[in-house]
């Protein structure tokens, strides 16, 4: 094909790739060695060296950020950049200026927010913690973000927008929407950091938790699913299953997601009605999110050989079993009678995190290994370290949700037991004692998941050198593609 | 770019659409077992919408759903009639349901019935119903009493009197602790910064230690049972023999208990002494009547019985 030939690595912006590709490997790091330490202080409280500015409440949230906007995000702009440019067969709008405005606009955004944590200045909305000027500062870095996504789509030279993109598009408007009107809020003074939200009592937690569960319906799964469409038809070298199929789950995705957020607030002082309506959205959602489950995993019959040979694909397959399994434990969860088992237990927090590392996480890594040596021009350094971190993040997963579910379910079966004489059966300390054991082997899991982050570091830092020290002249991008 | 692909394994076309040279989409149908899993989940949903109302259909009103989403509770109006009442499914009926019906419930009810017609010793006696009053009163101590006296009872030094010893300053029996509760105690010692000297207070602290023969200065301990019978006054209300009085919540300085200064762990036991005598005590218990009913009371008071005899 004509165009092919010219160069990819001439023909696209790859410098911006580059720079979110190791930022994202940089905060996926440091925001999951947070998220071992503080679940250490769970496991063993004197952790906390009565330390205002290392306790949970205060590193929780810098975990929190750190891993959804800082490895999440930066993950996101950097395959959303290169996804854009090669599907639209056109170069990113905005030279290299307007993109650089949105590397450093977030990634300072993501520092100042995590500084002001350390030092207690917060919101107090979960997913939502940075304070008023942090926001205004994240608000234009996104619009920024908008315009340069929307520019390199007209640009593109393609009749029709690829899959991959429309769903990065809902994630780009989403995030907009949500994060402007959860964040509308009434600072003390300009000189004064704190904020109050714009809304009180039952409006202001169905706010947040509109905005926090559509965090985890467009951030983290709508983008990853754009993500997916591109990565996995590339590494499997076979057409996507479904074109209906994809259209038909993008629209009910996104159509589906906007109402569930209410969830998080089951039995709590809201309206029952709108209750049972986010319970009823969260089950009406369930098959709209496996049309991605089903459209990855069926992208690979005729290619199920490649599971042998190919760590990126075992990612790949494995990210998406994860996020057909988490998309199912959701809307059960969302079930009032489960949920009031399941609520305020780290059942919720080991759900999370299944979707966290087993989709976000393993999908990210996959596109990164097979990202990586075309935006290098070069091959991954060793494949063997690529397979030793499949396994790490695998066991690290599993080890962690298998905990989780033990101490959620556990805790909350013995919250609800009742003694011969019609009495609580268990104080809540009991239940802590409890909990000790899967705590340590949460953090155990977790530690195995840096582990192997710690290995792509080192693989990729071989990767680029090498690469650095041996150049190899860019030919077409048929050798990078 | 458009061409058409067509797989060599199953046969299906691709739409014809291509991007990035390899890009391409089957043009397969949409799985059947997802489209009818949908189309479950759509019915499931109006069947959870009608069960817990989100709309307000009448079909409940009609009373088409008896048994299943509607609830029948006792309502206790402003004026004390109560009536069945019957309404959709709503987190207020519920409770108001299970409060009046559910099995754990009605059995502690049902103990806490029996109890308040038993006496404490009656009670004491019956291991079925001490073991109701370990249980049901573990739960109100600790959401009660538990922020001053400890889970365990043992109380702060200095501050909160420990419940779990043989000592009690206004009395350990069951009626005598009973009134405790229910009306609150306020105890008070005046301070003797002004009324004794530095050294007259260490004195009288001496003979306070030798009063339970805790190590002291024999001589001025000498000199401090004059002040304690005499000048100070202290007899008044701890007795000339030390023992205090219940009836005015004054301690017993003979049993080698303390509940202000913690000689126990002090290194100068004479300053800590002198430091409550200089000071002097001003504690008060709430009254907890207005807050608790009687068989709560009475539970609690069997409760810290218990808790005194292990």
């Amino acid at each position: 094909m004509a165009h092919s030939t010219v160069g990819s690595l001439e023909q696209y912006n790859y410098d911006i790739v580059k720079k979110f590709t190791i930022m994202a490997i940089f905060w996926g790091i440091a925001g999951m060695t947070t998220g071992v330490y503080i679940a250490s202080e769970l496991a063993w409280p004197f952790l906390n060296f009565d330390t205002a500015q290392i306790t949970f409440g205060r590193l929780r949230p810098l975990h929190t950020s750190g891993v959804i906007f800082g490895f999440g995000g930066n993950a996101l702009f950097a395959t959303s950049y290169y996804v854009v440019q090669r599907t639209s067969q056109a170069r990113l709008w905005g030279g290299s200026l307007w993109p650089n405005i949105t590397f450093y606009g977030w990634n300072i955004a993501i520092a100042l927010a995590g500084m002001g944590y350390l030092m207690g200045i917060t919101q107090g909305r979960e997913y939502a913690e940075p304070e008023w000027y942090i926001d205004i500062l994240i608000a234009i870095v996104w619009l920024i973000y908008f315009v340069i996504y929307t520019m390199t789509l007209l640009r593109r030279n393609q009749p029709h927008i690829y899959v991959a993109n429309w769903f990065f598009m809902s994630f780009i408007l989403a995030t907009a929407l949500l994060h402007i009107f959860n964040n509308l809020a009434v600072p003390l003074s300009f000189t004064d950091t704190k904020s109050y939200s714009l809304f009180s009592g039952a409006q202001d937690a169905m706010t947040q938790w509109w905005y926090g569960h559509n965090a985890v319906g467009f951030f983290l799964t709508a983008a990853f699913l754009g993500m997916m469409y591109y990565f996995v038809p590339k590494q499997a070298g076979r057409p996507v299953y479904s074109y209906r199929l994809s259209v038909v789950h993008f629209w009910a995705l996104s159509f589906m997601y906007m109402w569930v957020g209410t969830h998080h607030l089951h039995w709590t002082a809201i309206p029952d009605w709108t209750s049972s309506l986010a319970a009823v959205f969260s089950i009406l959602l369930l098959m709209p999110s496996w049309g991605g489950m089903i459209n990855g995993i069926m992208t690979l019959s005729g290619a199920w050989d490649k599971l042998r040979t190919d760590p990126i694909m075992m990612f790949m397959i494995t990210s998406l079993s994860f996020y057909g399994m988490s998309t199912f434990e959701g809307p059960m969860m969302a079930l009032k009678s489960v949920n009031a088992l399941s609520h305020y237990t780290d059942w919720t927090v080991g759900h999370v995190h299944s979707g966290a590392l087993g989709w976000v996480a393993m999908i990210s890594i996959a596109s990164f290994y097979h990202m990586i040596p075309r935006l290098w021009n070069t091959t991954m350094h060793s494949v063997k370290l690529i397979y030793t971190h499949f396994f790490l993040a695998t066991i690290g997963i599993l080890l962690y949700i298998t905990a989780l579910w033990v101490s959620g379910i556990g805790q909350g079966l013995m919250l609800r037991a009742f003694d011969d004489y019609g009495n609580l059966k268990y104080s809540f300390i009991e239940t802590v004692v409890f909990m000790h054991g899967p705590l340590v082997a949460r953090a155990v899991g977790g530690l195995f998941f840096v582990t192997g982050m710690l290995i792509m570091a080192y693989n990729v830092y071989k990767t680029i050198s090498n690469a650095k020290n041996n150049p190899r002249i860019p030919t077409n991008s048929a050798t990078a593609a | 770019m458009s061409k058409v692909y067509k797989d060599p394994i199953t046969g299906v076309e691709t739409t014809g659409h291509v991007w990035d040279d390899t890009l391409m989409e089957f043009n397969n149908p949409l799985p059947m077992w997802w489209i009818w899993t949908f189309y479950a989940t759509v019915i499931f949903a109006i069947v959870y919408w009608v069960i817990y109302p989100s709309w307000p259909s009448g079909l409940v009103e009609k009373g088409y759903f008896i048994g299943t989403s509607e609830i029948t509770y006792q309502n206790t109006d402003k004026k004390g009639t109560t009536t069945a009442q019957t309404t959709h499914w709503n987190t207020r009926a519920l409770l108001a349901y299970e409060m009046q019906n559910d099995e754990n419930e009605l059995k502690r009810k049902k103990y806490l019935k029996e109890v308040a017609a038993m006496s404490y010793d009656d009670i004491a006696k019956d291991s079925d119903k001490s073991s109701f009053v370990r249980s049901y009163g573990k739960g109100i101590f600790g959401d009660y009493c538990a922020a001053c006296h400890q889970t365990g009872g043992q109380g702060v030094i200095g501050h909160y009197p420990n419940l779990v010893d043989d000592a009690w300053l206004w009395g350990g029996s069951a009626a005598e602790i009973q009134k405790t509760i229910s009306d609150g105690r306020k105890g008070n010692m005046p301070s003797f910064a002004k009324t004794l000297s530095d050294t007259e207070i260490t004195n009288v602290a001496n003979f306070v230690l030798s009063l339970s023969g805790t190590e002291h200065d024999v001589a001025s301990a000498k000199e401090g049972k004059l002040i304690f019978n005499g000048k100070g006054g202290c007899m008044a209300c701890h007795t000339p023999a030390g023992t205090g009085l219940a009836a005015l919540g004054s301690a017993n300085l003979t049993d080698k208990i303390w509940t202000q200064a913690d000689v126990p762990h002090a290194k100068d036991k004479v300053a800590v002494v002198s430091a409550v005598v200089k000071s002097g005590i001003q504690r008060e218990m709430p009254t907890w009547k207005t807050r608790l009913s009687e068989d709560e009371i009475k539970v609690l008071v069997a409760y810290v019985k218990l808790l005194s005899a292990e």
